[in-house]
């Protein structure tokens, strides 16, 4: 008897091992600034890559059984990181796509010195420069993040609505909050509304009353903050609250943060801060699929750029089940056919429902926590934006934009 | 692909940032080995290399300076004698300074230049870098290009390996190590220190931006986040110092090490669960501090201690 619940034993273990020896990894590089200035955004969209990969895990994983798996690459905001981390995961790897980078410089270098070259399709989550739009990329390089050049756009009409015609503004020095700063500039004067004062300023300092002395001088209405709420963005606020300069503020995504009520505190904040997001409509159903399960796992929805990281991490997968095997020439095409229409709408999670379209031969659709993620011609996405103000409570209260 | 053929294209990326590091750490020898320069400011001149290069050989864009298109030889030329003409006037002025005063004065003047290169938009596209910046042999299929990219900076390492050793026999490296020992009685026979001082800054810092313009056609990028003190300045010097000072040797050994342990640890990290691997990407940070504790401890000199003659 005990021999015989042995062989058993030994068998079922066999049978075990044999199975997990079919079931192979399918690996997908995921490269992002896990060190460097924006660490602290970077650890939430890697927790919502991750997410996605799981759901594809849970519910039968790629091809028969295989695992979705990410393997992780520091681009810490540097070019000379971002290169050197898509060598790793392209040739010791052999990754068949890369979701990533974070960070338009580390993303530009990284695409151009390594992925583009190796015939690699990348999906960024987070990089927002214009100028990703316009690389030769042979239709590799996607991103499910909104140019910037929209989100400028969005603040400027969100404050001329507010019938507030003079603001002054004040950006990071750095390539992303450069960026929307510029946008929000000529389309805040299009729409008729007057800058009286432009101050770049270079983050970490610890104080920044000069720059803010010199930015009061024009009678503005409200200031316009472009900056990372670490870095830089709640000591701006905290010192014109202090020297009383401004009372009204407007910032762009980088400043979205639970900190930053926290640091400055919600009696003196409360009703004075509109944050605009690039972010999904909460009423989407993709959307609330997504919050529930991320907030399950502990996670804060809200996060700047997380369910884009969701997004790009989930379509990677459905366009290398499309593909049919992990090879890399076949994921560009397919990674067109299930981002837009035509095809039966898949949501969030729905791993399951989507393999089974996918084996039966029919078009998918992919509608994402971030939006409807229809790529164009340049493999950029339009983005939908939301305002973010405080409530006296301490939440965060979001409109979104029309 | 084969995994053989991709550990190779690995090796390749490695010895290619391997090698540009050990053109900046043998300029670094050169100024602090042989002389006893401190320069803390590598990131300006690999910073005034890399722009001037990218900006000489990219095609014309409306984002930044550009369309000159002159060839590769061309632009590093003159990344280097952009980079001479400016440590020359640099050293005039700051060569007088001592040691740690030194090192406070080229540390800001680096940060200067890396901020006007940072805002001068018109002209570098401010922070958000020049794009496209073309590469050398990049037109040939995989992976000739890559290896005769590798071949390019090797061969430079060498040739620059081969110049500094005979200048450290000659009459000339005696009297830098004659400086950088007792400056007085250099000074006492009859020797002109300012002169061989200023020599020896110029001619470091223009190794810098011969590095800093091989880095920027290497990433076919580059901007203000590529010239990080951390990873332009103060690794160059964890690399001479673990390396082996006033040993060019040494210099490139160190050069070699540090950026495989910088860049190969994370092959092991990006194994591990997917929090640990994130927490994990610090510890190569202090793994780098790690390593330069232990070698100052039990290696003094460096791995590769300076030879006497």
């Amino acid at each position: 008897m005990k021999i015989l619940r042995k062989l058993a034993l030994g068998a079922a273990a066999v049978a075990l091992m044999a199975s997990s020896a079919q079931a192979a990894d399918i690996k997908v590089g995921s490269v992002g600034a896990v060190t460097g200035p924006i660490a602290e955004l970077v650890a939430a969209i890697m927790s919502g890559r991750n997410l996605a990969a799981s759901h594809v895990n849970a519910q039968g994983g790629l091809f028969k059984g295989d695992t979705y798996k990410l393997v992780l690459g520091d681009s810490a905001c540097d070019p000379k990181a971002g290169v050197d981390a898509g060598n790793k995961v392209v040739n010791v790897d052999q990754v068949v796509a890369i979701v990533g980078a974070s960070c338009s410089g580390g993303t530009a270098g990284m695409v151009q010195a390594v992925t583009i070259p190796a015939g690699v399709v990348t999906i960024s989550d987070s990089a927002t420069a214009p100028s990703i739009t316009d690389l030769k990329d042979n239709d590799l390089v996607y991103r499910v993040a909104p140019s910037d050049a929209y989100q400028g756009a969005a603040m400027a009409a969100l404050i001329r609505s507010r019938g507030i015609s003079k603001v002054a503004m004040t950006y990071a020095n750095d390539d992303y909050n450069s960026g929307i700063a510029a946008v929000f500039e000529r389309e805040f004067k299009a729409l008729g509304g007057t800058i009286t004062a432009n101050q770049v300023h270079e983050p970490d300092k610890p104080s920044y009353r000069s720059e803010l002395s010199t930015l009061a001088r024009g009678n503005a209405e409200a200031l316009v903050v472009f900056a990372y709420y670490g870095s830089s963005g709640i000591a701006i606020i905290k010192n014109s609250l202090e020297t009383g300069l401004f009372g009204e503020f407007f910032a762009a995504d980088g400043m979205f943060d639970d900190s930053v009520i926290e640091q400055i505190g919600v009696a003196n904040i409360a009703g004075k801060l509109s944050i605009t997001q690039s972010a999904s409509d909460p009423e989407d159903v993709s959307y609330k699929i997504f919050a529930k399960a991320f907030t399950a796992g502990g996670g804060n929805p809200n996060a700047p750029y997380v369910t884009h990281a969701y997004d790009a991490s989930f379509l990677m997968a459905l366009a290398i089940e499309k593909a049919g095997s992990a090879d890399r020439s076949k994921i560009r095409a397919a990674l067109r056919a299930v981002a837009s229409a035509p095809g039966e709408i898949i949501r969030p999670g729905e791993w399951e429902k989507a393999k089974a379209l996918i084996a039966a031969g029919k078009d998918i659709n992919y509608e994402g926590a971030s939006g409807n993620v229809d790529f164009d011609k340049n493999g950029d996405v339009g983005g939908l934006y939301t305002v973010n103000t405080v409530s006296a409570d301490g939440t965060w209260k979001n409109t979104i934009l029309r | 692909m084969d995994q053989t053929y991709g550990l190779f294209l690995y090796a390749i990326s490695l010895l290619t940032m391997g090698g540009i590091y050990s053109i900046l750490a043998l300029g670094l020898n050169v100024q602090w080995g042989f002389t006893g320069l401190f320069n803390a400011g590598i990131a300006g001149f690999y910073a005034i290399g890399a722009y001037v290069s990218a900006i000489l050989t990219t095609a014309p864009s409306v984002r930044h300076l550009g369309g000159y298109e002159v060839p590769y030889v061309v632009a590093f030329i003159a990344a280097m004698a952009v980079a001479g003409v400016i440590a020359w006037g640099v050293g005039k002025i700051c060569l007088r300074l001592r040691s740690d005063y030194l090192a406070i004065a080229t540390i800001g003047i680096a940060e200067i230049f890396r901020l006007i290169l940072k805002n001068e938009t018109w002209a570098t596209n401010g922070p958000r870098g020049v794009s496209m910046v073309p590469k050398p042999f990049e037109t040939l299929p995989e992976p000739y290009n890559q290896l005769l990219f590798l071949a390019m900076i090797l061969l430079t390492v060498a040739v620059i390996y081969w110049g500094l050793e005979r200048a450290r026999k000659a009459p000339w490296g005696r009297l830098m190590t004659a400086i950088r020992e007792n400056e007085i009685s250099a000074r006492a026979a009859g020797k002109n220190v300012e002169r061989y001082r200023l020599q020896a800054f110029v001619f470091g810092s223009m190794l810098m931006a011969l590095g800093g313009a091989y880095t920027a056609h290497y990433l076919k990028f580059i901007g203000p986040n590529a010239t990080d003190p951390l990873t332009a300045t103060f690794l160059v010097w964890v690399m001479l110092i673990v390396g082996g000072s006033a040993n060019n040797k040494g210099a490139i050994l160190g050069a070699m090490l540090m950026w495989t342990i910088w860049s190969a640890t994370e092959i092991l990290t990006s194994r591990l669960p997917d929090d640990l691997a994130i927490r994990t990407a610090y510890i190569r940070i202090f793994l780098i501090g790690l390593v330069l504790q232990i070698v100052l401890q039990k290696f003094p000199q460096g791995l590769l201690p300076e030879k006497r003659q």
